[in-house]
């Protein structure tokens, strides 16, 4: 299976952002170049076992059917996190006025599965809407999808008692066949979403 | 002309040093909801220093809630990290902006049915500006 480090895909990103910077003056043109970078050629997501939300057990086949946005995260992050998945449920929404087929699930990967419990997930996910969904599990479980896609997360000491996570910020565009297919690199703008995903999924 | 003169200078002078506002300015104070079952918020705000010395908030509580820490988000080669911040300096003159993203308030264990929220800014042990909002803010 062909491995595309997450680090050398931003880097593309980048390169692809410096070359397109006509696209933030009006990113709704349905011309203007993408701002996510797709894969040269999909790739399968590694086997993982995880915890979803509501306790149930889930493997790469929760995503075969439908488009989803990968954002991993945790719930005791006051800033990015809520921004993000905030950034993400508007953009789907907007994007499902116009055409339900162009909205993918969202769904939250819990880095920090000792305070993610699902039911803390459940209730957490279900302020930015009925269609988000999320998972987590243990640390080594965690990392069975995490390393293979090359997403980092680590565990930082803050203060005496309390600790952050640091994460990759990239969302993760997957395929109705549960393929790796695009991924958005920070900072997210709904406008990004909403002007790349009808293009990507073939829907506009 | 030379008291006229004078006079002129003064005033050029006294317009010169005329603050343009209180010497510590905090505007655009949005602070938002704890999420379901979460015990902790972020709080963001512009903050002006209209003075002529440095301003260094050094701590900042309020009574809704448990603890208030100045925190940083850093995004850097695709890693979102948050660390805490020792104190917020604003240099005279200068504004400095508490965003999405960027630096903000970490507002932890808050009290039920949080309403109003009242901001305390302290330097060392002065107390320079308390604040009241609403919290809610959008995301």
């Amino acid at each position: 299976m062909k491995r595309i480090p997450l680090l050398l895909i931003l880097a593309g990103a980048l390169f692809a952002g410096a070359c397109s910077e006509r696209s933030s003056i009006d990113s709704t043109r349905s011309s203007d170049p993408l701002t996510a970078t797709l894969l040269p050629a999909p790739q399968a997501l590694p086997d993982f076992a995880l915890v979803d939300e509501h306790g149930a057990e889930q493997d790469a086949s929760m995503f075969e059917g439908e488009w989803h946005l990968l954002f991993f995260g945790f719930a005791n992050c006051p800033d990015i996190c809520p921004t993000t998945l905030a950034t993400l449920a508007s953009a789907t929404r907007t994007l499902r006025e116009s055409n339900p087929a162009s909205a993918p699930r969202i769904v939250l990967v819990s880095v920090d599965p000792d305070r993610d419990t699902p039911d803390v997930l459940r209730e957490y996910v279900s302020y930015f809407g009925t269609d988000t969904r999320a998972l987590s599990g243990s640390e080594a479980a965690l990392r069975e999808l995490t390393a293979p896609l090359g997403v980092y997360f680590n565990r930082v000491p803050i203060g005496e008692d309390n600790y952050t996570v640091d994460h990759s910020s990239a969302v993760l565009l997957i395929n109705p066949n549960g393929e790796f297919h695009a991924l958005f690199s920070g900072p997210h703008k709904a406008e990004n979403f909403i002007h790349d995903l009808p293009l990507i999924l073939g829907t506009s | 002309m030379l008291r006229f003169t004078l006079a002129a200078t003064l005033l050029l002078v006294a317009a010169c040093q005329a603050p343009s506002g209180p010497p510590l300015e905090i505007v655009e104070v949005e602070v938002t909801l704890p999420r379901p079952g979460m015990g902790m918020s972020a709080g963001y705000f512009r903050i002006t220093n209209n003075g002529s010395a440095p301003v260094s908030i050094t701590h900042i509580d309020s009574p809704q809630y448990g603890a208030v820490e100045l925190h940083e988000t850093q995004v850097v080669d695709g890693v979102a990290r948050m660390r805490p911040l020792e104190s917020l300096e604003v240099a005279p003159g200068q504004t400095v902006t508490l965003e999405r993203g960027g630096k903000h308030l970490m507002l932890m264990r808050p009290v039920d049915d949080i309403d109003t929220v009242t901001l305390n800014f302290y330097s060392g042990e002065a107390l320079l500006l308390s604040i009241d909002t609403r919290a809610g803010g959008a995301d």
